[in-house]
């Protein structure tokens, strides 16, 4: 059973998300790299300046101590000497800033090593120039000597210092130009990984969208249902409820709150509650039945009564099923039918039948009194008659002959009646078997039967191939026996009597006031004789019993020969006419089904 | 009452039937002993009887009171000493159905009480002369019911 409709895309939804999550977290983790970068390479900017800013100090320091060292000796003004005194602090703590500042590079270190001596030198020549500056112990050619010398050296700092400077703006520009190849791959490739991220994103809302608009189209399909459902419920007489197992939740439909007497949703309904309900008689019984349901996931219909809060009692049928959803869970499914009407007029029915049952035991006792209790004083007055011996009638007077002679007249006449009477009421009461036969056959036995009276009257019969139907043999015999008796007893005095027997195949819509048109065939048989025919205003009346034509002395009979056949006919489900010309003859035509 | 005679016993309530039976018998001349019981009851106290002697044949109205006809052949049929003896069954009704319960349960014949005394002496003259083993052993639905040509 489907449950909800199947949205395949939730899985590619899935996929298509986690490679946008993926992608994103790919460009952030390369954008963090390109920070660190950018970071890396501006410390590395940094470290180079302040390397060479510290450089151009301590340059600028020796310089000044060079500039207030000649200016002292050109003035002799111990004030042009403060500078120099003072450089050769700055040079220290320049001095102590670079070599923490080169550690990483032992290059750099060993260049200011080099220069830390070539400094140390010049100041040494800044000492010695000015003690032969100095006019107590004045030199010219030596003082000459270490000015050009400290010019010398002077220069050489000039060139360790932009030796220095070149390594640090060498490795700079060598660091600047990796840092430059990595970034310069990553714009390009960023961007077309953002695309198809973002290509991904757009992907994932169009199926949502796509989804959305699906969803939307099967919840209005399921509103219009379940608002069909809840109208052909409450027209229906039925309601459902479902029983979730496993979170043990029920649900009732409007109907079923209606039908217990209640405004839908009036309360909450629980495991116990349906079963308040149940009239105290049947409570036992749809118990057992709400646990039986569980073990073997299928109710067959049970009935009961339940009581409405106005203590209206209403007949119920339920039947229920346990169902497994896709997710697995069990829901107990159940229906109610309100069958209150017709129980009702169940009971009304089984009271007709009740009544009828009655009157047909009725009728099977008076015709126990008719084949028995009647029959035996009759016999017994014809048994009496036949005692009295031809030495007891000639001693009677003429008339009292004549008397006896009409008392067994009488009797015998009695004696057809009730045996009449009983035939016809036999061939609706006793067993009804139908067997296929050929009605050849049967024609054959009725014939036969006949044959006394069709040899007394040289009658002649003719008889076409008759079909094989499922008949109650003997009820079709005497069909048979009645409708050709009939025709040999009311034949013309003069002529020899002729009975014509036909069948054919027809369609019954071609008889629509006699036939019944959702039995398409039927098999017409008709018996056509010479005879003497009856008023054809009798047509219909001669099947009603006791009905006769002829005065009983002329024709003696009990007029229930003809309504045996209608009866006969009847139970075969078909029909019988019969049609005549006075004087010509007549026609009876049996119609059974095929 | 010579030795050889034969049995037959009646079992009707109706006591013209009985009256009709004797003097049928009297006048068919066969040397027969007729004894008469009036219901069911009585019949069945006779033929449990140790010292009674058994009928040849049993002549069994069906429409008997405290006992019915055919709750007595059920019965005797049910006794060992009692199945074998010879039952006509010889009642007003001619009814299918009396007929054939009648048969299944095992009468040998089917009488249907004429309403003539001279078809009423044919027929016990019929039943008393007829070889009975020749016409148990060919016992068939169709000559239970005895038809008189």
């Amino acid at each position: 059973m489907k449950w909800i409709p199947n949205f395949n895309s939730s899985n590619s939804l899935r996929v298509i998300f986690v490679i946008a999550v993926f992608i994103l977290l790919f460009l952030s983790s390369i954008a963090y790299k390109h920070n660190k970068d950018l970071d890396e390479s501006s410390k590395v900017v940094m470290h180079t300046y302040e390397i060479n800013i510290q450089l151009e100090r301590l340059m600028s320091a020796i310089k000044d101590a060079e500039t207030g060292q000649r200016g002292y000796i050109i003035t002799r003004n111990a004030r042009f000497l403060t500078p120099y005194i003072y450089s050769r602090d700055k040079v220290n703590t320049s001095f102590i800033t670079l070599k923490k500042l080169t550690t990483d590079n032992p290059k750099q270190q060993k260049n200011l090593e080099k220069l830390f001596k070539l400094i140390i030198q010049r100041f040494v020549s800044f000492e010695n120039c000015l003690k032969y500056s100095d006019p107590k112990t004045y030199d010219k050619r030596k003082l000459d000597n270490h000015m050009f010398g400290g010019r010398i050296l002077m220069e050489n700092i000039r060139f360790q210092v932009d030796e220095m400077n070149d390594i640090e703006k060498n490795y700079l520009a060598k660091r600047l130009k990796i840092y430059a190849a990595e970034i310069s791959l990553s714009p390009l490739f960023s961007i077309s990984l953002f695309l198809v991220a973002l290509l991904f994103i757009l992907l994932a809302y169009r199926q949502i969208s796509r989804d959305f608009e699906r969803l939307k189209i099967y919840n209005k399909k399921l509103l219009i249902s379940s608002g069909l459902m809840a109208e052909s419920e409450s027209i229906g007489k039925f309601s459902t409820w479902q029983w979730d197992l496993d979170s043990d939740k029920i649900d009732y439909s409007d109907n079923q709150y209606r039908l217990l007497g209640y405004e839908p949703n009036a309360f909450v309904p629980v495991k116990e509650t349906f079963l308040e309900f149940v009239h105290p008689d049947d409570k036992e019984k749809v118990a057992k039945s709400m646990e039986n349901i569980v073990e073997k996931k299928q109710l067959p219909f049970v009935y009961y009564k339940i009581t409405r809060p106005d203590y209206e009692i209403r007949y119920f049928k339920s039947t229920g099923k346990l169902l497994t959803d896709q997710q697995g869970s069990k829901i107990l499914l159940g229906i109610n039918f309100d069958i209150t009407d017709e129980h009702l007029l169940n009971i009304e029915l089984q009271e007709r039948n009740r009544e009828l049952e009655k009157s047909n035991k009725e009728l099977a006792s008076f015709n126990h009194v008719a084949s028995h209790d009647l029959q035996e004083p009759l016999r017994k007055i014809q048994t009496f008659v036949s005692r009295i011996s031809e030495a007891d009638k000639a001693v009677l007077s003429e008339s009292a002959k004549a008397y006896i002679s009409k008392i067994e007249v009488s009797a015998k006449r009695m004696r057809v009646l009730i045996d009449d009477l009983l035939l016809f009421s036999r061939t609706n009461t006793t067993k009804k078997e139908f067997i296929k036969l050929s009605l050849n056959e049967l024609l054959e036995n009725a014939e036969s039967e006949l044959a006394e009276i069709i040899e007394e009257k040289k009658a002649v019969i003719t008889v076409s191939k008759l079909p094989k139907l499922a008949v109650i043999p003997y009820q079709i015999e005497q069909l048979f026996i009645n409708l050709i008796g009939n025709s040999l007893k009311y034949s013309q005095p003069d002529t020899v009597p002729e009975i014509k027997i036909e069948s054919e195949k027809v369609n019954s819509a071609d008889y629509p006031d006699l036939l019944e048109p959702n039995v398409k065939k039927f098999h017409k048989i008709t018996f056509t004789d010479n005879g003497m025919g009856f008023d054809p205003q009798f047509k219909e009346t001669i099947f009603v019993l006791f009905q006769r034509l002829h005065s009983k002395t002329d024709y003696p009979g009990t007029g229930i020969g003809l309504a045996i056949c209608k009866k006969i006919v009847d139970n075969h489900k078909g029909h019988i006419i019969a049609d005549s010309t006075p004087n010509k003859g007549s026609v009876f035509t049996v119609f059974l089904p095929e | 009452m010579q030795k050889n005679a034969l049995y037959i016993l009646l079992a009707d309530d109706d006591e013209d039937d009985r009256l009709f039976f004797k003097d049928a018998f009297e006048e068919i001349k066969i040397q027969t002993k007729v004894d008469f019981v009036h219901d069911g009851m009585q019949l069945m106290e006779h033929l449990m009887d140790p010292n009674a002697k058994l009928p040849d044949i049993l002549f069994l109205d069906l429409n008997m009171p405290k006992k019915t006809g055919k709750e007595c052949l059920i019965e005797i049929k049910k006794t060992e000493h009692l199945k074998n003896i010879i039952i006509a069954i010889y009642s007003t009704s001619s009814s299918e159905e009396d007929i054939e319960d009648t048969f299944i349960q095992g009468a040998n014949i089917y009488i249907k009480k004429p309403s003539d005394f001279n078809t009423l002496k044919k027929i016990i003259n019929e039943v008393v002369t007829v070889n009975w083993h020749y016409h148990t052993s060919g016992l068939n639905r169709d000559n239970f019911l005895l038809r008189l040509k």
